[in-house]
């Protein structure tokens, strides 16, 4: 079994258009900001995208957990790309297949739905995240957070 | 411009996760694009220019994009131009909020007051963008593009196809020794053409104008650019008259 | 056998359309080999409806008129009621779908087909159907207007 890292990186999608990538941020803040704001980091796809040395070398020294809005899967690719390690990629549209009950609707306010599926993929993120990480994230990690 | 060219303005939004106002951007956006300027925009996925959206780097290759980022880093602006091409406009919120008169804006989550007032000024000087660079404050048309076939009777020297496959078409100019490729340039001269625009100093000014929106022109450049332009355009409307 | 598609663009959307097959005006198409019609989602109406969630088809034995219910769909953005366009009795439900209904996405003119139909009266059924190329049409049509739609 290999050791368990300090801190993991969690990658959300960066869609406008649909609810589902909402919801996909919506999980992301609860679990870096609620749930695991000791063990986590948010990377911004964007950063990712134009090569940001920070966020680059965050992704090529932790292993990153990415939630996906859309069967595209911007958010794993670019962390593959970026010589990331996708610890697990979960898809919203999965989640949601599991919870068929909430239905996420509205892109800028998320419905009461929305919010609880948004509140069950952030469990499972958490649970991945407590099999990974140990128990503090380190400073040079959280300093690293966008200027 | 080209009525053809003009009809849709892509909006890339950095969207940053990270910050206030990445969500800004993104909110913003969505603002211009389902309510502002509903049939005018067409949303670009910024991550997409990356992971494999052929459809969003072909749309940017040919039509004008705004890029909205949310800070300094510009990573919309710059994903733009290095993957498809510059973009004919760029904001970003921590100017807008300054010249608003805005403070405070926070909530990456759930934006603030200042948050949603931020929304409202960035989307708002996006579509006076869009309507700048549509050239048609008051008249939104939509229509689709139709990809040419590639022997749709353009026949200016040195055209080809769009190495994105898009079928959109290009030439090549020779402009100071070195080749350039101009997106979309036949098609921009045949509308030329169709409206009776003659060869001269004014319309190589225009045709630099509507070229530039795709196709990058370097700073110090206008003069050859347009001069080079004229060449063609001349040569262009000296075929089509010789086939006429 | 392969396909030969015709396609579109629009916005930044490429829409094809197989041109081996007919089609309703509502976006599904149909292949018929004897007296059995596979039937499935166009490119158009897949691209529309979103990334599948839920396929609901209904199951084998089922007697089925042209403009009944064939399947539920749900996708990201929309539910929708797919209606059969042949009359017949439903022969096989692409078992596929169960486990990976995002293959009417991935594969609409091939993995993803819906269900394969016995049908009663194949020439009568055809009758009412559309060529590829008025399908083609129709869809162009639809497609540029829901670029005016916000």
């Amino acid at each position: 079994m290999s050791e368990p890292t300090q801190c993991v990186l969690i990658v959300p999608c960066s869609g406008i258009g649909k609810p589902f990538g909402t919801v996909s941020r919506e999980a992301a803040y609860e679990v870096v900001e609620d749930l695991r704001p000791n063990q986590t980091h948010l990377v911004a796809l964007s950063r990712l995208v134009m090569g940001d040395v920070e966020a680059r070398t965050a992704v090529a020294t932790c292993p990153a957990i990415t939630l996906d809005g859309c069967k595209l899967a911007c958010a794993t690719k670019m962390v593959r790309e970026c010589g990331g390690s996708v610890m697990r990629g979960f898809a919203v549209l999965d989640v949601y297949r599991r919870h068929r009950d909430l239905k996420p609707h509205g892109i800028a306010r998320l419905n009461d739905g929305g919010l609880k599926l948004a509140h069950a993929l952030a469990t499972e993120v958490t649970a991945v995240v407590d099999s990974l990480v140990a128990p503090s994230c380190p400073a040079e990690i959280k300093g690293n957070s966008h200027v | 411009m080209s009525d053809l060219l003009r009809r849709k303005v892509g909006v890339v939004a950095c969207s940053g996760e990270e910050i206030a106002e990445g969500s800004v951007t993104r909110l913003a956006a969505l603002r211009v694009l389902g309510y502002l300027r509903p049939d005018d925009t067409v949303t670009i996925c910024l991550p997409l220019f990356l992971a494999g959206g052929e459809g969003d780097r072909q749309f940017a290759r040919v039509y004008p994009t705004i890029a909205v980022d949310g800070c300094e880093k510009r990573c919309a602006a710059r994903a733009a131009e290095r993957y498809s091409g510059k973009p004919a406009a760029s904001v970003v919120v921590d100017e807008i909020v300054a010249q608003a008169g805005i403070h405070g804006v926070a909530g990456r989550r759930q934006l603030n007051a200042a948050g949603q007032q931020a929304v409202k000024a960035t989307a708002e000087r996006i579509a006076l963008l869009v309507d700048e660079i549509l050239g048609n404050a008051g008249d939104h048309h939509t229509a689709a593009l139709e990809t040419p076939a590639p022997d749709e009777g353009l026949q200016a020297e040195g055209e080809t196809t769009c190495s994105c496959g898009s079928g959109i078409p290009v030439q090549n100019v020779l402009i100071g020794g070195e080749m350039v490729t101009f997106i979309a340039l036949p098609l921009i001269m045949q509308q030329f053409r169709a409206a009776a625009k003659v060869p001269d100093a004014n319309t190589a000014r225009e045709l630099l104008d509507t070229a530039r929106i795709y196709t990058a022109v370097p700073d110090g450049a206008d003069e050859a650019y347009a001069s080079a332009l004229l060449r063609v355009y001349t040569a262009f409307c000296e075929g089509q008259e010789a086939t006429a | 056998m392969m396909s030969i598609f015709i396609e579109t663009t629009v916005d930044k959307f490429t829409f094809k359309v197989a041109t081996d097959r007919a089609y309703t005006p509502e976006g599904l198409w149909v292949s018929a080999t004897g007296n059995q019609v596979r039937v499935g989602l166009t490119d158009y109406l897949q691209q529309r409806s979103g990334d599948v969630a839920f396929v609901e088809v209904k199951p084998e034995g089922t007697a089925v008129a042209a403009g009944d219910e064939l399947a539920t769909l749900e996708t990201i953005k929309v539910n929708t009621s797919l209606v059969s366009p042949v009359s017949g009795r439903v022969a096989q439900v692409n078992p596929a779908l169960e486990d990976t209904p995002e293959l009417i996405n991935s594969d609409p003119y091939g993995e993803g087909w819906l269900a394969v139909i016995s049908v009663a009266d194949w020439a009568a059924d055809q009758a009412r159907l559309l060529t590829a190329e008025q399908y083609f049409k129709q869809m162009k049509q639809q497609a540029e207007e829901d670029t005016k739609k916000p």
